[in-house]
């Protein structure tokens, strides 16, 4: 088992995962995808008609939640999984060979102490970074002393057995240790993020829902429905843009009230998990009435009412509406979208038994109008007398209900991933190991290696510093030597 | 009068960036502390001129106390003077003055492009906020990615002078350049430094634009091209680090996995806009 | 009026530049005391020994000359020269920026020049014109330095070599030295290296008890002739220096070893004679080679630099000799200018005698 998973777990593997991975993801932002969009998708396969059929075969115009994406993301939390989370956390980067995170307690007896020695010794010999120096005095003596200053230093000690010869002893402290937890914690994080991800996508669901302001409409993914008493928008002054849009929402479960709330964007309705958010408005075309200015007289026409302009014969029908007017490629009238861009209004003029061609006027331009003919095409028609002054449209709220059981989950892997960054990437995790033993001519022979994980470079000058200070508070006589290799 | 200072803090940049390349052929102190001088006084203008915008821009009750970035002008503003403020930080401790001329031009030039957009595109207007950013995140989660990319933005620099000092070297004539570059491993690592600073700032403005978007819209990932792109992004700078920490693998191959991933941070500010309906600021949607 | 009497390499030949410099400088400056000079002097190093000197007396110069002669045991002639007023003035800040020097540009005349004002300062032989004479000068030297290239580029083999070292590696500090064989260019530069304060020196010769001698000597390590191959998965710097008509390193060998190196740079340094390092491997990727010849070219080109630095050096040193005539002249007439405050464009005429 161990032999086929060693695959998964070289760099060179994890590497070109990454890297696959990123192109899938390239391809599909360059090709329109069914989710956000499946009127680009029909228009591609129209315009490609050669290449559609393959391509939508390898699901690329889903492509985020075609199978073998999906595989790709598993593969990629398969891969953590193995090569980190699997067999005991350790840490092969530290000097002496690879090191479990969390210290064990040592085992008693001198042959394991003597083992520790020898770790100790080996580790010391493997890192450039090592300086000796020859103490007064005999280990016994030196020993707790030098404990003491490894501790006033910041380090951390870490349980090493005394050597049970008395004469040799060993020493090992850390500094901001933690920083090894860093990876480990990143990469769970991960998983947690890619499990959220599943649970979403197996449990949760995406429904946008338009209602009509002040109708209701149900929804599909739950027995609810959703009603909208009052829809309201808020443009900036003199403008198009809107800067507020909510909706009096009520969700019902037959006739139990399940949940009220004004939602407005950034600020949805929760019930029980399921969400209701402010995504979108628009006009459908619909409109409850038009006001006509006539000189200083304004008449308000409703929808499909045959009105009397007073003073004057003219009866005047509004009909239809279209929020964004343009004229479309064959000349008729059609609307460039939902949002109230350019609202017009079609009206049509009896005078006794005679009809007119009806006119569409706009209520931004008041200078324009356009005539349409029986079979609907447009032409310039000079401005009648009176003008729009208002359109009141019937306005629908789009609600997006959505329901995410992964999010706490990839929440939570969130402020893990943070919390592993820190710990990686911006703590500083040092490691001291000494060596004790009688020195030829009396006195303690210190040796002494250091390890930093950002490389000996980051490390040098606080490492002679230290050694500095011990080798004279321990009474050292001579120079402090870069340690030469580890005698017995 | 905003675009007018903003327009001298560009200059600056620019001139800034020339005495990088003139301080990089002619050995004078006095160059590189001119280039810094002129650095700082740009930076200080551009603040200047950032403060009259968001005067202008808190104008409007509905913008209150959120920062201007919406639009790819103020977006590109704050991006090129997070650049020049990366590298006074960065270089200006290490002393590598000298980087100026790989990592300068990235300021000059942002500083440079939105003026020209704002002058010909009209993209000073202030408008107000659309109700989907009228949200604390705005003040957060945009800040917090251009910071990313004016690392990343400084790590190729680096890495741009990290080849040009190799060629160096490897030519085995090497010009009075090489003795004034720092030294190829040198680079390799200060470019490793830079982008360990940036993969984690990056990944967590990713985490919050979802969390935002959680907010916002119902769902914490839904694969818009910004989004994906900025996923790609990191996908590269995790395949860079892969290979450098884990793998051991430093020198040439890995300074073009960065490249790569800067390539992809260029991408995700300006090439997403033109396909994202949601991010983009350039398309017609946007 | 300050006046210059003094030799140099270029004028004078060595067994007399040895007798004059074989004087202390203390002595020398009490003879000159008594001479009855106010104040004096002496600039000696192994190329030049000169004394810069002013006093109230007829011809301050008249007195040096003397002095300098009796120190030499004879006459000058025209091994020395004389200087006086603006020229001597120019003369100092040329020689305190290495203009004079044998090798142009070097750095230690700068200090040698400080050394010898400190002297006479410490002996009260330096009052009013020679205090802000050499502090100008000191200043100066370090422009010249700052502000041309003179003084850019090793021009000796090995520091050149310790130099890309540098350029590849950042600090020499933790790295490994591979030397194959230990002959005295070996020697030479381990003595440079080490001095930098490497790593590691491994010495790996064909016959195992020299490379042993030679490792010792700077504590180092030595390795068996067959064992270097794989040393060179952990060496960064590579030194070829053994007396093989062909070439003992192959692209093969390298190639062998890049694997496990993972895009660590690797400096093969070439210095036998046949080349011990095949050409080809060269063309690998993060392997730098620089073969004897190729670092006898860059010093050409280091020594070419410096010189062609040495017009723009000149014109330098130029002006601020005129800037201080032009301030010597207004303490003479009491209406004293600083010397920051002095135009730049040079009124009068070098050499001239006041």
């Amino acid at each position: 088992m161990k032999r086929s998973l060693r695959l998964f777990r070289s760099v060179r593997f994890n590497i070109l995962l990454f890297l696959v991975l990123a192109a899938a993801s390239a391809v599909g932002t360059l090709l329109p995808q069914a989710g956000e969009s499946p009127e680009k998708v029909q228009a591609w396969l129209q315009a490609h008609a050669a290449w559609g059929r393959p391509l939508q075969g390898l699901g690329l115009f889903h492509l985020y939640d075609s199978w073998w994406y999906l595989a790709l993301l598993g593969l990629m939390a398969f891969d953590i999984v193995v090569c980190k989370l699997w067999s005991a956390p350790s840490d092969a980067s530290l000097g002496g060979g690879p090191t479990p995170l969390a210290s064990l307690p040592p085992e008693p007896g001198p042959e394991a102490a003597g083992r520790e020695l020898e770790r100790a010794r080996a580790a010391i010999a493997a890192t450039p970074l090592r300086k000796e120096f020859t103490a007064a005095g005999t280990t016994q003596e030196v020993a707790p002393r030098l404990r003491e200053l490894v501790r006033a230093c910041g380090y951390r000690l870490l349980p090493c057995g005394e050597a049970g010869a008395g004469e040799r002893a060993c020493l090992v402290a850390t500094r901001q240790d933690l920083q090894r937890w860093g990876s480990y914690l990143a990469h769970v994080a991960l998983v947690m993020i890619l499990l959220g991800g599943l649970l979403k996508q197996l449990f949760g669901f995406v429904e946008m829902v338009p209602v009509i302001s002040g109708g209701s409409r149900a929804m599909e993914h739950r027995d609810w429905e959703l009603k909208v008493d009052d829809f309201t928008v808020k443009y900036y002054d003199g403008t198009r843009q809107p800067k507020l849009f909510s909706s009096d929402l009520k969700v019902y479960r037959g006739d139990k009230l399940l949940g009220a709330k004004v939602i407005k964007v950034n600020d949805p309705l929760d019930i029980g998990g399921v969400r209701f958010y402010q995504a979108s408005w628009g006009a459908v075309g619909m409109f409850h009435s038009v006001t006509l200015k006539l000189g200083n007289q304004a008449v308000r026409v409703p929808m499909s009412t045959p009105t009397r302009i007073p003073g004057t014969d003219i009866r005047v029908t509004a009909d239809m509406m279209l929020p964004s007017f343009v004229i479309g490629p064959d000349g008729r009238a059609d609307s460039a979208g939902l949002d109230l861009e350019n609202p017009a209004v079609r009206l049509s003029f009896r005078v006794g038994k005679k009809a007119a061609r009806p006119l569409w006027l706009l209520e931004s331009l008041p200078d324009v109008a356009f005539e349409e003919d029986e079979d609907g095409t447009l032409g310039q028609a000079p401005p009648p007398p009176f003008q729009v002054a208002e359109i009141d449209p019937v306005l629908f709220s789009g609600i997006q209900v959505a329901c995410d059981p992964g999010f706490k989950v990839v929440l939570a892997g969130g402020i893990l991933w943070l919390a592993g960054m820190i710990l990686l990437f911006y703590l500083h995790c040092r490691r001291l190991w000494v060596v004790l033993s009688p020195a030829g001519a009396g006195g303690v022979r210190v040796l002494v290696g250091g390890w930093s994980s950002r490389g000996p470079r980051d490390f040098e000058v606080e490492f002679e510093e230290l050694t500095r200070r011990w080798s004279s508070e321990l009474g050292a006589q001579g120079h402090i030597e870069d340690g030469a290799e580890a005698r017995a | 009068m905003e675009l007018i200072l903003f327009a001298c803090a560009a200059a600056l940049y620019v001139a800034a960036t020339l005495a990088a390349l003139v301080y990089l052929y002619l050995k004078n102190e006095r160059v590189s502390i001119l280039m810094y001088h002129l650095l700082v006084a740009g930076v200080v203008v551009h603040l200047a001129s950032f403060g009259l915008r968001l005067e202008l821009f808190w104008k409007i009750p509905e913008n209150r106390y959120f920062a201007p970035i919406s639009s790819f002008y103020g977006a590109l503003s704050f991006l090129s003077l997070a650049v020049a403020v990366v590298f006074a930080v960065v270089e200006g401790r290490h002393r590598l003055g000298i980087l100026g001329a790989f990592v300068l031009p990235w300021a000059a030039a942002g500083a440079v492009g939105a003026w020209w957009r704002a002058l010909y595109m009209g993209g000073t207007e202030i408008h107000g906020l659309a109700p989907a950013l009228q949200s604390y995140w705005m003040n957060i989660h945009p800040m917090v990615l251009m910071a990313a990319y004016a690392i990343f933005a400084n790590a190729f620099g680096v890495g741009l002078a990290l080849l040009v000092q190799e060629a160096q070297v490897k030519s085995r004539k090497p010009t009075e350049l090489c003795y004034r570059l720092p030294a190829i491993e040198d680079l390799d690592d200060l470019n490793y430094r830079c982008i360990v600073t940036g993969f984690p700032v990056l990944t967590v403005g990713i985490l919050m634009g979802g969390i935002w978007a959680y907010g916002a819209w119902g769902r914490f990932w839904g694969w818009d091209p910004k989004e994906t792109w900025s996923l790609i992004t990191a996908l590269v700078y995790a395949a860079y680090l892969h290979m450098r920490s884990i793998g051991g693998w430093r020198g040439r191959k890995s300074v073009y996995m960065s490249m790569v991933g800067f390539a992809c941070v260029l991408f995700t500010f300006i090439g997403v806009n033109f396909l994202s309906g949601l991010h983009g600021y350039l398309s017609s949607n946007g | 009026m300050i006046v210059l009497r003094g030799v140099s390499h270029k004028t004078c030949p060595v067994e007399l530049r040895e007798r004059l410099a074989a004087r202390p400088a203390a002595e020398a400056l009490s003879a000159l005391r008594e001479q009855g000079l106010a104040e004096a002097v002496v600039l000696s190093t192994c190329n030049r020994f000169e004394v810069y000197a002013a006093g109230d007396g007829d011809d301050p110069g008249e007195a040096v000359g003397r002095a300098l002669e009796a120190w030499a045991g004879r006459p000058m002639g025209d091994a020395a020269y004389a200087k006086s007023g603006a020229a001597v003035v120019e003369h100092l800040f040329r020689v305190a920026g290495g203009l004079e020097s044998l090798v142009v540009g070097e750095g230690e005349i700068l200090g040698q020049v400080k050394t010898a004002y400190e002297a006479a300062r410490q002996a009260q032989m330096t009052g009013k014109l020679t205090n802000v004479l050499f502090q100008r000068a000191a200043y100066v030297g370090k422009l010249v330095r700052s502000e041309t290239a003179v003084a850019v580029g090793h021009t000796s083999v090995a520091s050149v070599a310790v130099d890309l070292a540098e350029r590849i590696f950042g600090s020499l500090h933790e790295k490994e030295v591979l030397i194959l064989g230990a002959g005295e260019m070996a020697e030479l530069t381990s003595r440079h290296l080490s001095s930098c304060k490497i790593g590691r020196l491994v010495v790996a010769n064909r016959t195992y008890e020299r490379g042993v001698e030679l490792a010792a000597r700077f504590h180092g390590e030595a390795v068996r002739w067959e064992e270097f191959p794989a040393r060179l998965r952990t060496a960064d710097i590579v030194i070829g220096s053994t007396g093989s008509d062909r070439p003992v390193v192959t692209r093969r060998t390298v190639e062998e070893a890049l694997p496990s190196r993972m895009g660590r740079s690797l400096f093969f340094i070439d210095i036998a004679m046949p080349r011990d390092i095949e050409e080809a491997v060269n063309d690998l990727d993060h392997v730098y080679l620089y073969s004897l010849a190729d670092l006898e070219g860059v010093v050409k080109d280091n020594v070419a630099r410096r010189r062609g630095e040495l017009e723009k050096a000149a014109r330098l040193v130029e002006t601020k000799a005129a800037e201080f005539a032009a301030w010597e002249r207004t303490v003479g007439t009491g209406a004293e200018a600083s010397l920051g405050h002095v135009r730049k464009t040079p009124r009068g005429g070098q050499g001239e005698k006041s």
